[in-house]
């Protein structure tokens, strides 16, 4: 189902992010953010909790649309795409969510059919071929008969990596992926989002902002704060830049650039101590 | 589906703006009724679920609400000598009332609260978001299927309501009270018309029963915050909503079919 033929072949960048403005119960979460994404690549953007880091990939996919801006995916605005023309386009993005999102009325196999059952009519013997290769990929095979509560967290990531797969995209986006896995499971999800980068050449978006695992994989480090990228580069030199901000960020020290505390008004006079203050 | 209306500040203009919005989520249901047709089997599966799984609780309420509707009024008809009427007119307010109110009512508990609880838990995981992302539209998987599933189901669960009633009535008064059989079925058949009482009274009334509690039920789970806490509000207000909106409904039906 993936497309072949692109609009631009040539265009090294597969998502293209210009002046991107949005603003969600009267916070400002970007602030005309201008963000490429190179094809082929794996692209890691970090940041401190509450950035945006998920709503951006909600916006790449069309599942909320930004108040001003553009965001280009292989050429394609997708603020103007129509319904039909959108879920064209999602069916050549995999897309990873935190919590997995398996269907729990279905069985592994079952949730990894899905969208093959959903958008082809291809016999069964080829579905369940397809199926067993995505699983095999992934090393759940064995598993294709479990339900999704009988699945560590771990392995349900991994279902959803084959199902994310299923119809070979050329971009998939994986928000936050290493949240809550033990040491070998990351380890697992790492090499799997390398593989799939590697050997199929699938463009890469990892949300995280786990360094360590980060540095592991990504080409291109992007870090958002405030609405807008304060840095990015190499994953190696990335910490080493020298702005306060990401020796903050990286060095995890608890206050900086970005605050300790939440804004919030003076303290002595909302304590009822305004009087003797003066 | 991700957007929310700003929230407007006193009840009525809350409830309106909540009636409004559902009014539209009924458009978009709708409007997906012919894309839901490839989600046949889902449309069936749920019909399994709203339907055929609510048969027991509504076989024994008919039951017991048909024997005990016959104990009422066998008494208060002996008084006047007529108790041979007594079978008619459980036929009749079952027919026109009770059959499709009670098994409505039964329904948006039984069925409503869990179609709600289903989907609003399906918000909070995520599961609505996937099929987005995997290109499949959840109105038209998800919505539409329950949606024609409580429409089909509910004219069928008053059938076996009013059944279930009638039989329950004959057991206690001929049965029981000791009503001549011949009377009883007699009396019945020559006042129950099939026009007003079965195609008005019971199938047109459980007809817009079912396609209120449905669109109650699925209209509360789309909406829904995904928090544990919003699930428990929403299926609340489909049994709050759903049961107000029977009764409402009931007497502008009446009102007009009679």
């Amino acid at each position: 189902m993936t497309e072949t033929v692109r609009a631009t072949p040539d265009d090294a960048t597969l998502v293209r992010i210009r002046g991107l403005t949005t603003v969600l119960g009267g916070k400002t979460i970007f602030d005309a953010l201008d963000l490429d994404i190179p094809r082929g690549k794996i692209t890691s953007i970090m940041g401190p909790s509450g950035t945006g880091k998920t709503t951006l990939l909600k916006h790449i996919t069309g599942q909320m649309y930004a108040d001003a801006g553009s965001i280009h995916v292989d050429g394609r605005n997708v603020a103007e795409l129509s319904r039909d023309e959108l879920y064209k386009l999602r069916e050549g993005v995999g897309y990873l969510f935190q919590n997995s999102a398996l269907l729990t009325d279905f069985d592994v196999f079952e949730n990894v059919a899905f969208p093959l059952r959903q958008h082809t009519r291809l016999p069964e013997v080829l579905i369940r071929n397809l199926v067993l290769m995505k699983l095999q990929a992934v090393g759940l095979r064995g598993a294709a008969r479990l339900m999704p509560n009988e699945l560590s967290g771990g392995m349900a990531r991994r279902v959803a990596l084959a199902r994310a797969i299923v119809f070979d995209p050329q971009l998939i986006l994986y928000d936050e992926p290493f949240v809550g896995l033990d040491p070998v499971a990351l380890n697992q999800v790492i090499k799997l989002i390398l593989t799939l980068n590697r050997t199929l050449g699938i463009t890469s978006v990892v949300v995280s902002h786990e360094l360590a695992a980060v540095q592991r994989i990504a080409d291109h480090v992007v870090l958002l704060s405030n609405g807008k990228v304060v840095a990015q580069g190499d994953p190696a030199t990335i910490a080493d830049d020298g702005s306060p901000w990401t020796r903050q960020f990286f060095g995890g020290e608890a206050d900086g650039p970005i605050p300790f505390r939440y804004p919030a008004g003076d303290y002595a006079t909302e304590l009822g101590f305004a009087g003797a203050a003066k | 589906m991700n957007a929310r209306a700003p929230q407007p500040r006193n009840v009525l203009t809350q409830s309106l703006a909540q009636i409004g919005a559902c009014g539209l989520f009924l458009l978009t249901l709708l409007a997906a009724v012919p894309r839901s047709f490839r989600y046949l089997r889902e449309t069936i599966r749920q019909l399994w679920f709203v339907g055929a799984m609510s048969l027991t609780i509504i076989m024994v309420c008919g039951l017991f609400v048909g024997m005990v509707l016959m104990l009422q009024l066998y008494h208060v008809l002996s008084i006047f000598g007529g108790t041979s009427a007594s079978g008619m007119v459980v036929a009749l307010s079952v027919y026109r009332e009770l059959g499709p109110v009670v098994t409505a009512l039964l329904f948006a508990g039984r069925a409503g609260t869990a179609v709600t609880a289903e989907i609003g838990l399906m918000r909070a995981t995520d599961q609505i978001s996937a099929m987005e992302m995997m290109a499949v539209d959840p109105v038209a998987y998800v919505a539409t299927p329950r949606f024609l599933a409580g429409l089909i189901a509910m004219p069928l669960l008053s059938c076996v309501f009013c059944a279930m009633a009638i039989f329950g009535g004959h057991l206690v008064g001929v049965t029981w009270l000791g009503i001549d059989n011949g009377t009883f079925w007699s009396n019945m058949t020559a006042q129950v018309d099939v026009h007003t009482d079965i195609i008005n009274g019971v199938l047109l009334k459980s007809l817009a029963f079912g396609a209120v509690v449905s669109l109650i039920a699925v209209f509360q789970g789309f909406t829904t915050p995904p928090t544990s806490e919003g699930v428990a509000y929403a299926t609340t207000r489909t049994v709050v909503a759903s049961s107000i909106a029977i009764l409402a409904l009931d007497f502008v039906l009446t009102a007009f079919l009679m």
